[in-house]
This record gives structure tokens, C-alpha cells and sequence, in this order.
């Protein structure tokens, strides 16, 4: 009885998420193929039958009159995130494998307050930070700079990835560091050579949080950059004037998620394998 | 020991320290700015001692964004470890088309949460959007979404349980993969039907994960101020401001750096008690479930 | 005791200061062009076709004197660099990329355009000014803002101010670009709130006959709020146009941090501008005790709660952009703002083409006498000078010559000919030679639809009963405040006249907090440029 039903359930279960997740994307596709006629004239989906698709708002997007050119902002936007993603793993992992291997203890600080210092710096208001970000990164002379963008990203990023990457290295018995010790390798040694080859799944989780949250940035990016510097999502966001182009948003918003979409693919692939087991505990 | 304590604080100091170095300053100026009057037309380290505080507890706007958080953050978050837990659940073991799911479920949390608000403002749209156009078309009335408190909330907490499930069906996802076997099979052993393995062995042995998902969401989802800025602009009224809208508004917009400075301290120390609470709170919770 | 030093954040300031000095040293020395030979005949054919399909096949004449093609292509500007910021595209963030790569084109130049959302303009622009860090030459922004951007802008040098197009700029947007006896921004828009109606439905028996049985009246365009809403209400959820969908009475910007003060304010201008009493509008200049709470304002919030019945769904979280949507793609019968949504029902592909009327704001029977306390019983009207786009540089700018060239090439006759026809630009007319019916004929709109338009427009610079914006350093603050209490009554939250008198509590924190002298000193401008009239 329970058998006949379960498969049911399940997959209906599994359908109405799915419509649920990919709706807006659908909603953002055929709205892309709109114009401002086509909008106003209410909702519709299929195109032909409803309304005449155009492709101004895929034009605009890419240096098309009366919009922006989103190729050199998703430069940026890579360079930077890579940047940042990287200097934030290895700072991270260093770090994390540190409180996860030995105990530090200052006065009343123990590893678990040193773990919640790191993850507290992302419950500052971001409206507060930027600010004194500005004068510093003025001071420095590093405003409107990719540098400047990825010293501020690491200060976001890093808490995450010593986050993930702490409970990871938990959860790598122990016996793996200790057989490498006794064959005569100094720490740093062996974590090189027998911590990180096993903590693949684990550094791939962390890069995706670092990616995603470094690719989607625009608070900080906006207030510290002027003109040298611009990241897709102000591109995009330059186009939300006071009449709104819901065409071209759509078609920045589907342009930008698609260099993730990859990531998410390689994340699925090492879940499939079984190779995440222990990336998070 | 001595090259221990060196090697030890080798790992650790570098992150440690570039974390300490990018973050000293700005908590610094905010807590001197906190200070100070520094506004718009005056942007200056004055001294007016505690004058910003005394105006934030007198700030009805600022205590009843705070009030609304817990119920904003508390329930996505909640909404998202239940529909992510479930949904990782079925997509854990034998599902046809298992890898696409899981990559279709993933890829809400890689979308820009500022432009994705954009989308959905057009979504919510009351005339122009599908949202109530598909009410229509099933025979239901049309619902207010962005000019009445209740749905005007709803939007906002499906906008966040859109973008952020994901995020927890991950890491539930991965902690389900790396279960270990043994248990489950005792519990064969013993008989133990599906729901019963669930309650004794799966939840119980997710209880770190689970509350470290839920902490990490709970500190993201308390910065929640993109889409509600983009959806209802805190209205109708005041009825969907957050904590980080009012400071956006107070502290970016009208530029009350001083003011807004104040707020944020203390906003900063409230999250930090609060979640240090939840946090306790709720590995005793899952501690004691997987005990009993 | 006050100011207790903190060792580390002094030495932070004093370095930022150095920097902020050092820059300013810089700027001493301004970067000037070179002469090259003309690029174009006096008088030649300009058109915009060649940058894409999305603008019009229009040609015009180059207007000769010191902005145009011709003479902008004699300067050699190779080598340097112009920062713009401006707003998001299309409105006013279009013309300035496209005028920004025309510039390039002729001068050999570089000019960097960045476009940014509204509600982020301001802290964009300010942040940097006030660090004393040199981000922007030439910045494109509302111009209510001018109270805290004049202490960094560099007035316009004699030689731009005499050109033909600047003589040309009507006397209340010269008006709008002075702060201190000096012009410090360059005007490039001018704009203005007025009653935007479909004259088809007016026109339409069936209607007229509904209307007359329900409230015993003519159907004809509203002149005072109170009709607007008669008609907004009667009409309301018919199909009034026969397209098979609902359409709805009135659609106005109520979206609370969108641009729903301005909306307020206009509907709240009959009634509290009172043609005999001096003074304010907004404060007493003499006392600076804010009005906002006063009967005049009171009624017009009050207004605005009985409208929410007129509204389409949605209408009460409407901003800007959905309030071009709704009237511009003829959703609704109503509505006042800006002229965005008008020109973009008049478009080429409009579905309403020519079926759409301006005409002024709407008035009042009576009007409030703070003098007297009491209400004068006499027909008003006050035409609202919104604030529209403006221009401006940076005086830290090192390129001061090249940012002014860019700004009169920008808004020279040619291109402003063009920029008024594109209706996404956002430009709109704000010199006496735009209020000429013929031009908008030509670009297709009937008659009648033309000489309304700008009679419409060219009347509000000839009443002489105005209100202008609170322009004045933290304007923004005033102006949250305000759209906070006007959206707690629209919500029900709050009385009209509890929610106004709470912004009137908070309009004195805020006038406390950035100083009353200072606060005085600009109001007394817009006192002045109000009661001049």
C-alpha cells in the first residue's frame, strides 16, 4: 500500500518544487523577448501566439543602443571572484585546519570563539561597512581598483570559507596526519601533501559559497568603484531606470547566472560520486 | 612545543590577521561615528556623546523592523530547512533524473539578489505579472501582494525561500551523502520502518549539520533588505521594513552616518546574543530529540 | 571634552585630508585642449541613425555658436579622460552614453559614463565629494539636490552662459540652476508635475451620459481635485476604451522611498499656496516651523487616502516606473507626474496615440490662509516645478573645460531637438523655443494633442502662483520623512493629520540636526524664487 503510493508522492512532490524553482526563469525568458507594448498589454507567456517576440532586450545587454555592454563587467566580475575566492580558500583553509587540529586558548578565547569571530563578521550590517571601506580604500588608493574590490571580497569570503571549511577538516580522521608526521613530514608539509588532496569536496563547497557570493556582490562593489571598475551586477543594475526595462533585466538576469550554472554542475558531479561525504558535519 | 605554538600560529594568524586588518577600522569608525552627528551636511567626527543612542530607543520604526526580523528571518529559515531537508530527502537515494534535479535545485542561490528582486517585482506585478494572472485562470481571487501587509510579507518570505532553499537543500544534500551505513543498517535489522529510521537515525545524525545550516541562514536572512527595497519599499506603510532596510534608508539614502552608526551597533550586539542563544538552543533541542 | 581624539581614526583623517589637499593642489592646473580642424560645415544634417535601429531616421540642422558640432569638433580633447555618472538607462543615462560617444567621435577624447539607480544617486555622488576624492567630472542628477551638491560644484563660466541655447532656457529653470546669485548647474531637462487624461473616454457619449447621471456634471478634463476624483471613482473598473480589459481611474506614485512626495506635493499645491501669503510653503522662513501638518496639506493627504478606491491593482505600491506603465500603456484614465508617461503613450507604437490630453494641474475651491488661519474660498491653482534632471561639475575636476564642452555639446540644439522626440530619454522641454506646437506635429502627434502639451507647459511658466521644491541641504531626510508619513496614512496606519503631525515633528529634529541657519539661508532662496513671481 505504502510502496503503490510513496513513488507518487515523491515525484509529485519533486514536480511542484521544480515548478516552483524554474518558474521564475521561465517568467524572465519569455519577458526578454518583449517590448514595452508587449508588457503593458498584461501577462502572456508564448511568444508568437500572444505577443511579437523582439530581441532588444538580448541587445541590449550586449552594447546594443540604449543599453549596457556586459562583456568587460563580467570580466571584472571573474577576475575579481576568482581572485577573491582563491585568496579566501587558501587563507581559510589554513586557517581552519589550524582550529580544527590544535587548540588555542587565550584567556577566556577558545577555538570555537576564535570560529564565531570569523563567522560574526557576517552579521555586520553591510550599510555601516562601506563607509569606513570608502576612507580606507581612499587612504590606500585603491577605490575604483580590482585590488581594492578584492581586498574588501576577501573580507566577505573568508569568514565562509573558514566556516566550511573548519567543520570539513573535522570530519578527516585524524590517523591521516599522523601517519604523514610519522613519515617525516613537517606540518605545513603535510598539509600540503595529505590534508588538501583529500579535502577536494570540501574546497569545492567553499569555492561555490565564495563564488556565489562573491559573483553576486553589488553592495560593496557599487559604493567602491566609480568608472574604472564596474562588475555585471551594477551593469545590470544601471538598467533599472525610472521606466523600468523588465526585457532587458530579464535578459541580464539569465546572462548572469549562467557561468554559475556550471559550477553547479561540477558541485552535483562530485555529490553523485560520493566524494562530499564529510564536506559538511 | 615550541615549533607547535609556531606552526600553529603560523596556519592560523594569516587569515586571522587580513581578517582583523580589513575589519579593525570600519568597527572602529562606526563606533566613534556612533558618536558623533555625522550627516549629510555635516560630515564630521563630532562628539555628541550619546545623543544617537537616546534618539534609537526612542525610534519605533527601528524596534518594530527588529520585531518583524524574528518573524521574517525565524520563519523563511524554518520554511527553507523544512523544504530543503524534505527535498533533499527525496532526491537522497533512488530518484529518476536524480542529477538534474539536483542541479535545477541549486541554481536559485546562484542568481543576483538585487536583480532577481527585480524579476520578482514584476512577477507580483498586480496587473501586469503571471502571478495573479494564473490566480485568475484557476478561478481564485486576485491577491494583493505588494499593497497589503499579510501578502505583501508572503511575497517578500517566498522571494527569500526562492533564493535561499537552495542553500540549505546543499548542505542537508551533502550531509545526507555522508552518512555513514552501519546505522541504517541496525535499524534494518531491527525492523525499523521508514519513519521510525528517520526520527532515530537520519535526524538525529544530521543534528550538527542541521544547526549549523540553520545558524549560517539565520545570520544571512537577518541582512534581508534587497528585496524588500525593490518589492514594497518597506510599505504598505512601515508593515515590511527590516532592520537592514531602515538602516539602508537611514544610513545610505538620507546619509545619517552618525545615527545610523548607533543602530548598527546595537543591532550588531543584538544578532550576536541572539543567535549565540539559537545557537544553544538548538543543539540542546537535537541533542535531546536524538536522545530521547 | 568634546571631540576626544582617537590616536588611530586622527591619523586615518589627517591622511585622507592630505590626499583631499593634494588632489585640490592638483586641480590648479586644468587640462586644456588643442585645436584641430572642424569636423563639420556649419549647418549640417545631424541624425542619430547610424547608432541603431532603436532611434528615429529624424534629421535636423546643426544650430552654429559656441556648443555646436561643428564647433566642438575644432577641440582636440586626445589624451583625456571625462567621468561621468548619470542615471540608469534609458531616462537622461541614454543621452548621456550616447552623447558621451558622439563626444568621442569628434573631440578624440575619452569619457567613461557610469548609470546608477535613482535611489542610489545621491549617496554615489555625495560620498565622494565630501572624502575630497575626485570620482566624477560631470554628474547628471536631480536638481532638488542642490542644496548639498552646490558647496562642490564649479559655477558655469561666463562663455556657456551666453551661448544661444542657455539664453534660450526659460527663466524658472535658469531659476532652478542658481544657488547663491551663481548658476552651478547646467540645465539639460526641464520638468514638471501636470494632469495627464484620456480625451477619448471624455470624448465618448456613453461615458459622458454615466457621468452626468452620477454626479449631475459635464464630463470634461478636471480642474480641481475634487472632480479628479469624481471622475476617477465613477469611471473606475469599466472598459473604458473597448479593448476588452478593465481600466481603472487614476494612477499616481505612491510607492513609499519611490518618488511618492513628489506626487503628494502636487496634489497638495492648490491648497496650500495661497497667491496672498508670502513666506513658505513648507516652513515659515522667518520662524523655520514646518507647515507640513497644516490644514492645506492635511486636506490633500486626506484626498489622497479616498483615492486608493480609483486605483489599479497595485496602485497603492505604484512607483514611478509602474505609474508610466499603467497610464502610458492605457490602463488608466488619470494620472499626474512627469511627462514620461505621456510622451511614451504618444510614441510611434503607442496603442493610445493621440488619444491622450495634457492640461495643468488640477486646483482647488478653496485655498488655506496660514495668515488668518482659516480657508480663503476662492478658485486656486499653483503650477509645481518638480524637479527634473540637471548637470552639473565637479570644482575638483581637472578637466573642467572638457566636462562644460561635453555639457553644452550634450544639450546643444541639434541634439536636444532629438532628445525631446526619443520619449525613453527623458528629456523634456525647458527652453522657449520647445514650446512650439508645430515641432510635435511633426513628429506625428495631432493638433489639438500638440497645442494642449504645450500650452500646458508654457502656461506654468507664465502662473504666477508656484510652488518649487524644498531645495535645501538634506533634502532627502525631509523628504523620507515625509513619504513615510504620507504611506502610514495611505496604509491606514495613521489619521492624516497624526501622520503629518509626526513628519512635522520629525522635519524640526531634522532641521535641529543640520542646523537652522542653514536650512534658513537655502529656504529663504525658494521663498524668494516663490514669491517673486
Amino acid at each position: 500500500m505504502r510502496s503503490r503510493l510513496y513513488p507518487i508522492f515523491k515525484y509529485t512532490v519533486i514536480a511542484l518544487w521544480a515548478c516552483f524553482v524554474a518558474g521564475p526563469f521561465f517568467w524572465a525568458m519569455t519577458t526578454s523577448f518583449k517590448n514595452a507594448n508587449a508588457v503593458q498589454g498584461g501577462p502572456t507567456y508564448v511568444p508568437w501566439a500572444q505577443y511579437e517576440p523582439t530581441l532588444t532586450g538580448w541587445r541590449n545587454i550586449f552594447g546594443g543602443a540604449g543599453g549596457v555592454d556586459v562583456i568587460d563587467p563580467f570580466l571584472n566580475s571573474a577576475v575579481v571572484t576568482i581572485a577573491a575566492s582563491a585568496i579566501s580558500l587558501a587563507l581559510g583553509s589554513l586557517a581552519a585546519y589550524a582550529l580544527s587540529r590544535y587548540r588555542f586558548r587565550l584567556g577566556f578565547i577558545k577555538n570555537s570563539d576564535i570560529v564565531f569571530f570569523f563567522v560574526s563578521q557576517r552579521i555586520m550590517p553591510p550599510v555601516v561597512l562601506v563607509i569606513p571601506f570608502f576612507y580606507l580604500l581612499q587612504w590606500g588608493g585603491l577605490l575604483d581598483t580590482i585590488p581594492g574590490l578584492v581586498i574588501v571580497t576577501v573580507a566577505l569570503l573568508l569568514p565562509i570559507a573558514v566556516w566550511v571549511m573548519v567543520d570539513f577538516f573535522n570530519g578527516i580522521p585524524r590517523e591521516i596526519d599522523e601517519m604523514a608526521m610519522l613519515d617525516g613530514c613537517p606540518p605545513f608539509q603535510t598539509f600540503v601533501r595529505a590534508i588538501l588532496p583529500n579535502s577536494l569536496p570540501g574546497l569545492t563547497v567553499a569555492a561555490m559559497f565564495c563564488a556565489v557570493f562573491g559573483w553576486n556582490d553589488f553592495f560593496f562593489a557599487f559604493r567602491l568603484t566609480f568608472t574604472e571598475v564596474q562588475t555585471l551586477p551594477q551593469a545590470v543594475v544601471a538598467l533599472n531606470s525610472s521606466i523600468p526595462p523588465w526585457w532587458t533585466l530579464s535578459a541580464a538576469a539569465l546572462f548572469g547566472v549562467a557561468p554559475l550554472i556550471l559550477l553547479a554542475l561540477w558541485v552535483e558531479r562530485l555529490l553523485s560520486k560520493g566524494n562530499l561525504s564529510g564536506a559538511v558535519r | 612545543m615550541d615549533g607547535l605554538r609556531r606552526h600553529k600560529s603560523m596556519f592560523l594568524l594569516p587569515g586571522l590577521l587580513t581578517l582583523f586588518l580589513i575589519i579593525i577600522f570600519p568597527l572602529l569608525f562606526t563606533i566613534r561615528v556612533s558618536f558623533s552627528g555625522w550627516n549629510v551636511s555635516n560630515p564630521q567626527m563630532d562628539f555628541i556623546g550619546g545623543a544617537n543612542y537616546t534618539a534609537m530607543l526612542h525610534d519605533s520604526r527601528f524596534w518594530a523592523s527588529i520585531t518583524r526580523l524574528i518573524l521574517l528571518a525565524g520563519g523563511t529559515v524554518l520554511i527553507q530547512y523544512l523544504i530543503g531537508f524534505g527535498v533533499a530527502l527525496l532526491v537522497w537515494r533512488e530518484v529518476r533524473g536524480r542529477r538534474f534535479w539536483r542541479v535545477l535545485f541549486l541554481v536559485p542561490m546562484m542568481t543576483t539578489p538585487v536583480v532577481m528582486a527585480a524579476i520578482w517585482q514584476t512577477i507580483f506585478h498586480e496587473s501586469l505579472g503571471p502571478v495573479n494572472d494564473l490566480l485568475g485562470m484557476l478561478g481564485l481571487t486576485r491577491i494583493p501582494w505588494l499593497t497589503e501587509s499579510g501578502p505583501a510579507l508572503v511575497a517578500l518570505m517566498t522571494v527569500e525561500v526562492w533564493q535561499w532553499t537552495p542553500f540549505m537543500f546543499l548542505l542537508l544534500l551533502a550531509g545526507l551523502l555522508s552518512l555513514p551505513k552501519e546505522p541504517f543498517m541496525a535499524a534494518a535489522i531491527d525492523g525499523a520502518g521508514t519513519w521510525r529510521t528517520f526520527w532515530k537515525v537520519t535526524f538525529p545524525l544530521m543534528a550538527p549539520v542541521s544547526v549549523a545550516a540553520v545558524v549560517i541562514r539565520l545570520i544571512e536572512a537577518s541582512k534581508l533588505s534587497d528585496s524588500v527595497y525593490v518589492l514594497t519599499s518597506g510599505g504598505p506603510g512601515s508593515s515590511t521594513e527590516t532592520p537592514g532596510y531602515y538602516l539602508y534608508i537611514q544610513g545610505l539614502r538620507d546619509q545619517q552616518t552618525g545615527y545610523s552608526g548607533a543602530m548598527s551597533l546595537t543591532y550588531l550586539v543584538l544578532m550576536i546574543v541572539t543567535l549565540t542563544v539559537v545557537a544553544a538552543l538548538l543543539t540542546r533541542a537535537f541533542k535531546l530529540k536524538g536522545d530521547s | 571634552m568634546r571631540s576626544r581624539p582617537y590616536p588611530g581614526l586622527v591619523a586615518v583623517a589627517a591622511a585622507a585630508a592630505l590626499t583631499a589637499t593634494a588632489c585640490t593642489a592638483q586641480n590648479e592646473a586644468q587640462h586644456k585642449p588643442k585645436e584641430k580642424a572642424a569636423l563639420f560645415e556649419p549647418g549640417s544634417q545631424i541624425s542619430y541613425e547610424k547608432y541603431g535601429k532603436n532611434y528615429p531616421a529624424t534629421k535636423v540642422r546643426d544650430v552654429p555658436g559656441t556648443c555646436s558640432y561643428e564647433s566642438i569638433s575644432r577641440k582636440d580633447y586626445s589624451g583625456q579622460t571625462l567621468k561621468i555618472i548619470s542615471h540608469a538607462v534609458p531616462v537622461i543615462g541614454e543621452p548621456t552614453q550616447l552623447h558621451a560617444k558622439q563626444f568621442e567621435e569628434i573631440t578624440g577624447g575619452n569619457v567613461d559614463v557610469v548609470n546608477v539607480p535613482f535611489g542610489e544617486l545621491h549617496q554615489k555622488i555625495l560620498t565622494p565629494l565630501q572624502a575630497g576624492q575626485p570620482a566624477y567630472d560631470v554628474m547628471f542628477y536631480p536638481s532638488l539636490w542642490i542644496g548639498d551638491l552646490a558647496p562642490h560644484l564649479a559655477p558655469v563660466p561666463e562663455k556657456y552662459l551666453n551661448t544661444t541655447g542657455m539664453k534660450d532656457v526659460t527663466q524658472a529653470y535658469m531659476d532652478v540652476a542658481t544657488w547663491d546669485g551663481k548658476v552651478v548647474q547646467f540645465p539639460v531637462d526641464g520638468d514638471r508635475h501636470y494632469l495627464k487624461v484620456r480625451a477619448d473616454v471624455l470624448k465618448d457619449p456613453k461615458w459622458q451620459a454615466q457621468y452626468k447621471e452620477a454626479t449631475g456634471k459635464d464630463l470634461k478634463v478636471p480642474t480641481t481635485w475634487a472632480e479628479y476624483q469624481d471622475m476617477a471613482e465613477v469611471l473606475n473598473g469599466e472598459d473604458l476604451d473597448g479593448d476588452g480589459k478593465k481600466n481603472y481611474g487614476s494612477a499616481e506614485i505612491t510607492k513609499r522611498d519611490d518618488l511618492t512626495f513628489s506626487a503628494f506635493i502636487s496634489r497638495a499645491a492648490p491648497y496650500v499656496k495661497n497667491p496672498d501669503v508670502k513666506g513658505g510653503v513648507f516652513f515659515d522662513v522667518e520662524t523655520m516651523k514646518p507647515l507640513i501638518n497644516t490644514p492645506g496639506f492635511v486636506r490633500a493627504l486626506e484626498d489622497m487616502v479616498k483615492a486608493r478606491s480609483t486605483w489599479a491593482p497595485g496602485g497603492a505600491n505604484f512607483g514611478l516606473g509602474d505609474e508610466i506603465f499603467s497610464f502610458g500603456g492605457g490602463q488608466t484614465l488619470l494620472s499626474y507626474s512627469w511627462d514620461d508617461a505621456f510622451i511614451q503613450a504618444q510614441q510611434p507604437d503607442s496603442r493610445i496615440r493621440n488619444t491622450v490630453e495634457a492640461a495643468p494641474l488640477p486646483g482647488s475651491t478653496e485655498v488655506y490662509n496660514r495668515t488668518t488661519k482659516s480657508w480663503d474660498r476662492k478658485a486656486n491653482q499653483a503650477a509645481y516645478f518638480t524637479w527634473g534632471w540637471t548637470s552639473a561639475v565637479a570644482k575638483a575636476s581637472s578637466h573642467q573645460e572638457m566636462a562644460f564642452d561635453y555639457l553644452c555639446f550634450f544639450s546643444n540644439e541639434a541634439n536636444t531637438a532629438l532628445d525631446l522626440t526619443i520619449g525613453r530619454f527623458g528629456v523634456n522641454p525647458y527652453r522657449t523655443s520647445h514650446f512650439d506646437p508645430g515641432f510635435w506635429e511633426k513628429q506625428g502627434w495631432d493638433k489639438d494633442v500638440a497645442e494642449a502639451y504645450v500650452n500646458t507647459l508654457s502656461g506654468m511658466e507664465e502662473n504666477p502662483n508656484r510652488v518649487f521644491d524644498l531645495r535645501v541641504p538634506g533634502v532627502n531626510q525631509y523628504m523620507s520623512a515625509l513619504a513615510n508619513g504620507v504611506a502610514a496614512a495611505l496604509a491606514g496606519q495613521e489619521s492624516p493629520q497624526r501622520a503629518l503631525d509626526a513628519v512635522a515633528g520629525e522635519w524640526a529634529e531634522i532641521t535641529e540636526r543640520i542646523g537652522e541657519d542653514k536650512v534658513r539661508s537655502a529656504y529663504r532662496d525658494v521663498v524668494a524664487l516663490e514669491d517673486k513671481s
